[in-house]
C-alpha cells in the first residue's frame, strides 16, 4: 500500500484546532476514527504519547511525525493535519510545528509503516513541498497536492 | 521451444497485496511447471534513513528491526505453507538491504524470469518521492513484471488449483 493511497480528504484535518501536543495527536486520531480506521482512540492515543514521551517527532521546518503501533487499527492508517498558526511539539529546531503526518500501524504490519514513515522522510526533504503544504487551505487542497 | 518462464519470484513485504501476488505466482508455477522462489526484504536502509531523520531514536530502530525479521519469518512461513498446500517447493529467502536493491540481486542471482508484486498505487503522482520500494523495483529489475490485481479472482483460481 503505497502511502499516496492512503491520503484521502476524510484523513486530513485543516486546520487543526488543538493548540497543544497531545491535543494536536488527539485530534488526528479522532479524525481516523471517524474515518473508521480506529477501533480505540484512547489505546492509539496512549500508542502515539507514550512514543513521544521517550523523544519528540518534532523534525525541523515545522514538521512533525507522531507514530505508533497499535492493535487499534487493522492496517496502516495515514491522518494529517496542518496547524496554520503553529504549536509546541519540542520539535529538534524549537520552532512551532505546523504540519502534523500521524501514523498508526498493526504490530504485525512493521514493513509497510517503516515504509509510510521513510516516504514521508523522503517527502519532508522537499521544503517547498512542505511550505506549500503548509498554506493549504482545505483537506481537497491537501490531497490534490500529493497526486499533483 | 524453451519454457518461456522458468523461475518465478514473488516479493512478499507484509501487505495483502502482496499475499495475493505470491497466491499468484503459486498459480503461475503450478500451471507454468517453473520453480517458485519468494523473497521478504528487511528494510534496514529505510530504519537507517529513519533514524537520521530523528524520526527513530536508536532504541526504535532495534525494536522494529526485530519486529521485521518476525514478520520476514511468518509472512515466508505463510506462503511455505500456501505453495504446500497446492504441491508446490518454494525457495523462501530473506535479505536485508535497500529493497529495490535486493530484489534486483535475487533476480540476477537466481536468473528470475517472472518477478511478481502486489498491487501498486492507482494514482499517479509526479513526485518522484512517492514512488514506494515496490514501484521502483518494478521500474528497475531486468525480467519482466506482473502486478497482480483482482483480489477475488486470483482467490478463486488458487483455491482451484489441486
Amino acid at each position: 500500500m503505497a502511502l499516496i493511497d492512503l491520503i484521502r480528504e476524510d484523513v486530513v484535518r485543516v486546520p487543526l484546532a488543538a493548540g497543544s501536543k497531545e491535543g494536536i495527536i488527539r485530534e488526528l486520531i479522532q479524525t481516523l476514527a471517524a474515518a473508521g480506521k480506529v477501533s480505540d482512540p484512547e489505546a492509539a492515543a496512549r500508542a502515539v504519547l507514550d512514543r513521544e514521551a521517550k523523544g519528540s517527532t518534532g523534525l525541523e521546518e515545522g514538521v512533525a511525525v507522531p507514530h505508533g503501533k497499535t492493535p487499534a487499527v487493522q492496517s496502516l492508517a495515514i491522518a494529517v493535519g496542518v496547524a496554520p498558526r503553529g504549536v509546541d511539539f519540542a520539535a529538534l529546531d524549537g520552532k512551532p510545528s505546523h504540519l502534523f503526518f500521524l501514523i498508526l500501524a498493526p504490530p504485525d504490519q512493521s514493513g509497510p509503516h517503516i515504509e509510510a514513515l521513510a516516504e514521508i522522510a523522503r517527502l519532508c526533504r522537499s521544503k517547498a513541498f512542505c511550505r506549500t503544504l503548509i498554506s493549504s487551505r482545505d483537506p481537497k487542497e491537501v490531497v490534490e497536492l500529493f497526486q499533483d | 521451444m524453451t519454457k518461456p518462464i522458468r523461475r518465478i519470484l514473488a516479493y512478499v513485504d507484509g501487505t495483502e497485496q502482496s499475499v495475493t501476488a505470491a497466491q499468484y505466482a503459486i498459480v503461475l508455477a503450478k500451471s507454468l511447471g517453473a520453480e517458485l522462489y519468494a523473497l521478504y526484504v528487511i528494510n534496514t536502509r529505510a530504519l537507517s534513513e529513519l533514524v537520521k531523520a530523528h524520526i527513530f531514536l536508536d532504541s526504535e530502530q532495534e525494536e522494529y528491526h526485530r519486529d521485521l525479521d518476525e514478520d520476514a519469518e511468518r509472512y515466508l512461513n505463510h506462503v511455505r505453507n500456501l505453495a504446500r498446500s497446492k504441491g508446490i517447493a518454494v525457495t523462501a529467502e530473506r535479505s536485508s538491504g535497500a529493497v529495490h536493491q535486493e530484489i534486483l540481486a535475487k533476480v540476477r542471482e537466481h536468473g528470475i524470469d517472472l518477478l511478481v508484486l502486489g498491487e501498486i498505487s492507482q494514482i499517479r503522482s509526479r513526485r518522484d518521492e512517492l514512488y514506494n520500494e515496490t514501484e521502483r523495483a518494478m521500474r528497475s529489475v531486468s525480467c519482466s513484471v506482473l502486478i497482480a490485481k483482482n483480489e477475488e479472482r486470483i482467490a478463486e483460481l488458487f483455491d482451484e488449483l489441486d
